[in-house]
C-alpha cells in the first residue's frame, strides 16, 4: 500500500489533496522547528520553507535531532533541509536569514503562504510574526518551550486572541543601588560583574562617565549617588591598567574593588541601619594569592582562595587578548569572559555574605540560559501539526465552525498545574478589545507598482473603497510622520514616492470626523505598502472591511495620550535600568501564565462545585 | 556498541557530556544525568512511536538501549517513520535504522534483536531495568506484563489508533520525589487519590533567599497489571458527573478495542463492546458519537508522526524521570485525543 495510506485514511482523500497543495512558513529550525520539520513532512505538506538565522552549537545536540557533531557551525536551516532528505517527501526551502529583514523576507513573501508555523526563541521576532499575520491575515501558529513546559496557540487575524492580546513578561530589572551598593543575592553579585565591572573594563573603549540623572538609583540618598557616580570614574583608571598591560598591577584591582570601594560603602551608615554589613577583603588575603594555574571543576563551588587565584589568572588572559580584540564583550560560551564575571561575582557575594554559586550555575544566570529538552519539544511540535488540520477545517468529521473552536494547548502535569490532566486544551480566547496590534486598527496590505501616484489620489481611493469621510488623518506610521490631516495638505499633490513613502513603509488612515448621527467612527486602517515589479498591477487595496466604531470624545482621548505618555517614561525608565535578561534561548511569554491560572482557577471551582454537589446525602445531583 | 563506554553509573560525567547535556542537566541536575547512564532500558518494536522513544531517550544519554523488533519495511511505514528511506522498503526494520539510531548518540550504548516477543521468556527480559513495549496487541501485552510483575520490572505500553492513542504504566510500586514551592498551606501526608499516597514531605529553605521554602515531597505511587485495569477500569466514584460527561469518546473505544481483536470484529461486536465499557467505566452511553467510533473503527492501528511525537515525547519523558529519579511518575492510563488535543491521565 502506499506512503500515504495512513494520513489519507485520517483526512480522507479530499482533504489528502489539498495538504499536498498547502504551503507552509517555518519560522525556527530549532528545538521545536526540528520536530516541527519532521512532522510537517510525515504529513505531507506539499511546500515547506524554512527561515533560521543560527548556526548549530553542540549544545543544541542534545534535542535538535536532525544536528550532528560534524555540524557544528553550519546554518540550522540548510543543514535541517539535507538532513530529512532521507525521509522527505515535500518541496522544502530553507532560508539562512533574519525573519525580521524586510529586505530578504518582504511581505508580499509572506504573503504567498497558507500557513506559518513559529517556533522562534525571541520576543521580538514572535511579535513581528503575529503582526505580519494580522497584516496579512494569515493563520499563525505560535509555539514555545522552556524545560518541561510548553504551550501552542493557534491565531486566526481578527477572530481569536493574537500573540500580543496578552501582557509578556519583559526582562527583569534591578534597581541601581541594589546592584551598586546592597547586594543580597547571587544574581546582584553578577549583574554587578557581567553589565558594571566587565562592561567598564573590557567591553567599552575608555570614555567619560556618561551616565544619565534621570536613572531609577533605587534610592533617594543623595551621599550614595554621588558616591556611585565617583565609584564609576574610578573604575575608569582601573581600565588603564587593563589597556596599559600592567600584570603586575592586578592586585590593585582587587583592592580598589574589594577592599577601598567596600570601606567606603559602609562609611555610609544609612545603608546598613536595616542589612547585614559586608566585610572587605583583607591585604593579607591579596598577599597570599596563589598563582599556580590548578585544575578546578566548573560544577563545584570553590574556596574564597581558589576564586581570587582565578580571577587574576583570567585577567592576565583577557590583557593578553585586548591587546588584539581592542574590546571584549561579554559571552557565556567564552569561558574566559564567564570565568572572569563568575570569579568577580563570587568574590564579592563572599564579601556580602551572600552563597556563592559554581560557574555551571553562574553561566546560566549570566548567559540567561533557559533549559529545553527533546521531549517537551517533540509533544509541542506533534501539537502544532495536529491543530494545523483543524486551522485548516481539513477533519470533516470534526468541522471548524467557528475559529473558537480550536484548541490551544499547554503541559498542565509536568508544569505542576494539573494532577489528571498531561495537556490542558482550553478553547481559543476572542481577541482582546484593548490588543494595539489586533483590535485598534484594521490591517491590511496594499499592493502597488506605480509609487507616482499622489497622496490625494491614493487617501480618494482609500475613501472610497472603505468609507472614510472627508476629514482624514493620515500618518506614516513606521516613522511617525503626519502626511495629511484637516489643517495640513501641503502634501496632497506630491507622489508617494516624493514623500519617501517606500516598500514596507506602513500608512495609517484615521476617520476625525465621524457620523454625527449615530456617534460612530471608522476604526483607522492601516495599510502595509508593498511595492511590487508586477506592472499589470497598478493599485490593488485588500479586500477587508473597516467597521464602524464609537467615536472616542475628546476627553477620553486625552486621558488615553496621558496614559500612552507615562507609558513612554516608564519605558525610559527601565532603558536606564541595568537589565539582564536577553532572550538569548527559547522562553514562554508570560501570556500563557494568565490563560494557565485561569484553567486551574476553573478547575478549582469545579472541584469545589462537585463537593457540594455530592454532599447533598452523597448523591451526585446533575446539573 | 560503541567502544569503551561506561556503564557504571558512579563514574563522573566527563566535561564534554556536561557540555553536551548542558540545557537538560539544568533541569534535572547532575546526578539524574549520571543515574540515567547505568540504565538499561528494552524497547519492543520499532512503530512510529518507537522510533520517537528511541530518539528522545538516546538523545537524553541513557546507558544502554535494546531494541526487540521483526518488522520488515513497508511503502506505509515511510508516511510516518522518519529513521526509513524508500530504498529500505523490503529490508529489515533494524537493519535499516541501526547506524541512523548510533548517530543520534554516540555515547548510548545500542543493542539490536531481530526476533518476535512470543520467542522470548524471562531469561531475556531479566536482562533490563525497564521495559517499554510499543504496538502490542492485547494477548502480548497481557503476557509481558505478567512477566514484568514475576521479574519486579517497570512496564510501559503505548499505542495509536489514528488521532487516537494511549499511555499503560506499570512501575509495580514507586516511591517519587517532587520538589515544589510551599503554598500557604503546607501539603500534609495521606492518600492522594486511589493509586497515590504522600507518605514524606520535607522542607528546604532556598539558600538564595531564606523566605523562599520548598516542600520535598516523597510520593508512593501504586499500580495495576494491565488485566487487572482492563477487569476493574472504573471511573465511578473518581469523577463526578459533570466531569463524566466531558470525558473524551477515545477513552471507552480504546478501552474496547483492547477486548476485540482487529481482525475478526465487525463494528456492531466493536459497538457492543464500547457500549458495555461504557456501563463499566460508569461514562453515559449518549456521550459517545457515531462519528468518534466510526473513526475509530477506520483508523485503528493507524500511525500518525504527529500523535507518535506527542505520546513518544509524553512516554520518554517519564522513563526519563524515573530513571534520573526526579518528578512524580504517571499513573496509569493516559488518553490522547488528536482531534480537541485533550490528554488526560486517568487512574484505572
Ligand atoms: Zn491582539
Amino acid at each position: 500500500m502506499p506512503r500515504e495510506t495512513n494520513i489519507v485514511k485520517i483526512v480522507g482523500e479530499d482533504s489528502y489533496a489539498k495538504l499536498r497543495s498547502t504551503k507552509c512558513l517555518l519560522v525556527g529550525a530549532g528545538g521545536i522547528g526540528s520536530e516541527l520539520l519532521k512532522d510537517m513532512i510525515l504529513m505531507d505538506f506539499g511546500e515547506i520553507h524554512i527561515v533560521d538565522l543560527d548556526t548549530i552549537d553542540l549544545s543544541n545536540l542534545n534535542r535538535q535531532f536532525l544536528f550532528r557533531q560534524r555540524d557544528i557551525k553550519q546554518p540550522k536551516s540548510t543543514t535541517a533541509v539535507k538532513a530529512v532528505q532521507l525521509f522527505n517527501n515535500s518541496k522544502l526551502v530553507p532560508y539562512q536569514g533574519n525573519i525580521m529583514d524586510a529586505n530578504s523576507f518582504p511581505i508580499h513573501w509572506f504573503g504567498e503562504f497558507d500557513l506559518i508555523f513559529n517556533a522562534l526563541d525571541n520576543l521580538a521576532a514572535r511579535r513581528y510574526v503575529n503582526k505580519i499575520s494580522q497584516f496579512l491575515h494569515v493563520p499563525l501558529l505560535e509555539s514555545g518551550t522552556s524545560g518541561f513546559d510548553g504551550y501552542i496557540q493557534p491565531i486566526i487575524p481578527g477572530k481569536t486572541e493574537c500573540f500580543d492580546c496578552t501582557t509578556k513578561e519583559t526582562p527583569k530589572t534591578f534597581p541601581v543601588c541594589t546592584i551598586r551598593s546592597t547586594p543580597s543575592q547571587p544574581i546582584h553579585c553578577i549583574v554587578w560583574a557581567k553589565n558594571f565591572l566587565f562592561n567598564q573594563l573590557f567591553a567599552s573603549e575608555p570614555s567619560p562617565e556618561d551616565e544619565v540623572d534621570t536613572k531609577d538609583w533605587g534610592t533617594t540618598d543623595e551621599e550614595e549617588i554621588k558616591r556611585i557616580k565617583q565609584e564609576t570614574n574610578e573604575l575608569h583608571e582601573l581600565q588603564k591598567i587593563i589597556v596599559d598591560q600592567e600584570e603586575s598591577r592586578i592586585p590593585d584591582i582587587l583592592d580598589k574593588l574589594f577592599i577601598q570601594d567596600i570601606n567606603k560603602l559602609l562609611l555610609i551608615e544609612n545603608l546598613w541601619k536595616t542589612r547585614e554589613k559586608p566585610t572587605p577583603l583583607t591585604k593579607t588575603q591579596l598577599k597570599t594569592i596563589d598563582l599556580a594555574d590548578k585544575k578546578l571543576d566548573l560544577n563545584t563551588v570553590w574556596s574564597i582562595e581558589d576564586q581570587l587565584s582565578r580571577f587574576v589568572s583570567i585577567t592576565v588572559k583577557l590583557m593578553k587578548r585586548i591587546r588584539t580584540e581592542k574590546v571584549i564583550e561579554f559571552d557565556k560560551d567564552d569561558q574566559d569572559t564567564l570565568e572572569f564575571v563568575a570569579t568577580a561575582a563570587n568574590i564579592r557575594s563572599n564579601i556580602f555574605n551572600i552563597p556563592l554559586k559554581s560557574v555551571f550555575d553562574i553561566k546560566q544566570i549570566a548567559g540567561n540560559i533557559i533549559p529545553a529538552i527533546a521531549t517537551t519539544n517533540a509533544i509541542i511540535a506533534g501539537l502544532s501539526s495536529l491543530v494545523s488540520l483543524r486551522v485548516l477545517n481539513l477533519l470533516k468529521y470534526a468541522p471548524t465552525e467557528s475559529p473558537l473552536d480550536l484548541n490551544m494547548a499547554f503541559t498542565a502535569k509536568a508544569s505542576n498545574l494539573s494532577q489528571d490532566r498531561y495537556i490542558s486544551n482550553p478553547n481559543l480566547a476572542a481577541p482582546n478589545c484593548k490588543c494595539a496590534v489586533c483590535m485598534k486598527v484594521t490591517r491590511g496590505v496594499l499592493s502597488i507598482n506605480d509609487m507616482n501616484i499622489t497622496l490625494g489620489e491614493l487617501i480618494g481611493k482609500l475613501r472610497e473603497k472603505y468609507g472614510f469621510p472627508e476629514d482624514i488623518s493620515l500618518l506614516d506610521s513606521s516613522e511617525q510622520r503626519l502626511l495629511v490631516d484637516y489643517d495640513f495638505e501641503d502634501l496632497l499633490d506630491r507622489s508617494l514616492k516624493d514623500v519617501n513613502l517606500r516598500n514596507g513603509s506602513v500608512i495609517l488612515l484615521t476617520d476625525e470626523e465621524g457620523n454625527e448621527e449615530t456617534g460612530m467612527v471608522r476604526k483607522p486602517l492601516e495599510l502595509y505598502i508593498n511595492v511590487t515589479d508586477d506592472n499589470s498591477i497598478k493599485l490593488t487595496l485588500p479586500p477587508i472591511d473597516v467597521e464602524w466604531i464609537k467615536q472616542i470624545s475628546e476627553e477620553d482621548k486625552k486621558m488615553e495620550d496621558e496614559k500612552a505618555k507615562q507609558e513612554e517614561v516608564n519605558e525610559e525608565i527601565i532603558d536606564g535600568e541595568i537589565v539582564i535578561l536577553d532572550e538569548e534561548e527559547e522562553e514562554i511569554p508570560k501570556g500563557k501564565k494568565r490563560k494557565l491560572d485561569d484553567e486551574i482557577t476553573s478547575e478549582n471551582h469545579e472541584m469545589k462545585k462537585s463537593k457540594i454537589d455530592e454532599t447533598d446525602d452523597g448523591q451526585i445531583i446533575l446539573d | 556498541m560503541s567502544a569503551n563506554h561506561a556503564t557504571n553509573g558512579t563514574v563522573k560525567l566527563s566535561e564534554e557530556e556536561i557540555a553536551l547535556y548542558d540545557r537538560q542537566i539544568r533541569l534535572w541536575g547532575l546526578e539524574a544525568q549520571t543515574n540515567m547512564r547505568s540504565a538499561k532500558v528494552l524497547l519492543i518494536n520499532l512503530g512510529s512511536i518507537g522510533t520517537e522513544i528511541t530518539k528522545n531517550i538516546v538523545l537524553s544519554g541513557i546507558g544502554h538501549l535494546n531494541i526487540l523488533d521483526n518488522h520488515i519495511v513497508t511503502e506505509e511505514d515511510l508516511g510516518c517513520q522518519f529513521l526509513l528511506g524508500k530504498e529500505d522498503v523490503g529490508k529489515n526494520r533494524l537493519d535499516a535504522t541501526k547506524t541512523r539510531i548510533q548517530e543520534f548518540n554516540p555515547r548510548v550504548n545500542l543493542s539490536f534483536d531481530k526476533a518476535n516477543i512470543e520467542d522470548m521468556d524471562a531469561s531475556y527480559f531479566k536482562k533490563f531495568d525497564l521495559v517499554i513495549g510499543t504496538e502490542l496487541n492485547t494477548r502480548e501485552a497481557i503476557t509481558l506484563n505478567t512477566m514484568t510483575r514475576q521479574l519486579n520490572i517497570p512496564l510501559y505500553l503505548a499505542g495509536s489508533n489514528g488521532l487516537f492513542a494511549y499511555i499503560f504504566v506499570d512501575l509495580i510500586q514507586f516511591d517519587a520525589e517532587d520538589e515544589k514551592l510551599r503554598s500557604i498551606k503546607a501539603t500534609e501526608p495521606g492518600k492522594i487519590s486511589q493509586n497515590r499516597e504522600i507518605i514524606s514531605i520535607d522542607e528546604r529553605i532556598s539558600e538564595d533567599d531564606d523566605k523562599i521554602v520548598y516542600e520535598r515531597i516523597k510520593t508512593r505511587n501504586l499500580y495495576k497489571p494491565f488485566q487487572n485495569m482492563l477487569d476493574d477500569a472504573t471511573l465511578n466514584g473518581k469523577l463526578t458527573h459533570r466531569q463524566l460527561k466531558r470525558v473524551s469518546n477515545a477513552l471507552p473505544l480504546t478501552l474496547a478495542s483492547f477486548l476485540s481483536s482487529f481482525d475478526d470484529s465487525s463494528k456492531e461486536t466493536f459497538e457492543t463492546q464500547t457500549r458495555n465499557m461504557c456501563l463499566k467505566l460508569g461514562l453515559p452511553i449518549e456521550t459517545i458519537s457515531t462519528q468518534y467510533t466510526e473513526q475509530f473503527i477506520r483508523q485503528r492501528n493507524v500511525e500518525f508522526a504527529p500523535v507518535a511525537a506527542v505520546i513518544g515525547g509524553a512516554l520518554a519523558q517519564d522513563v526519563i524521570n524515573i530513571l534520573g529519579k526526579k518528578q512524580s511518575p504517571l499513573n496509569n492510563f493516559i488518553i490522547f485525543d488528536g482531534i480537541t488535543l485533550e490528554m488526560r491521565i486517568f487512574e484505572l
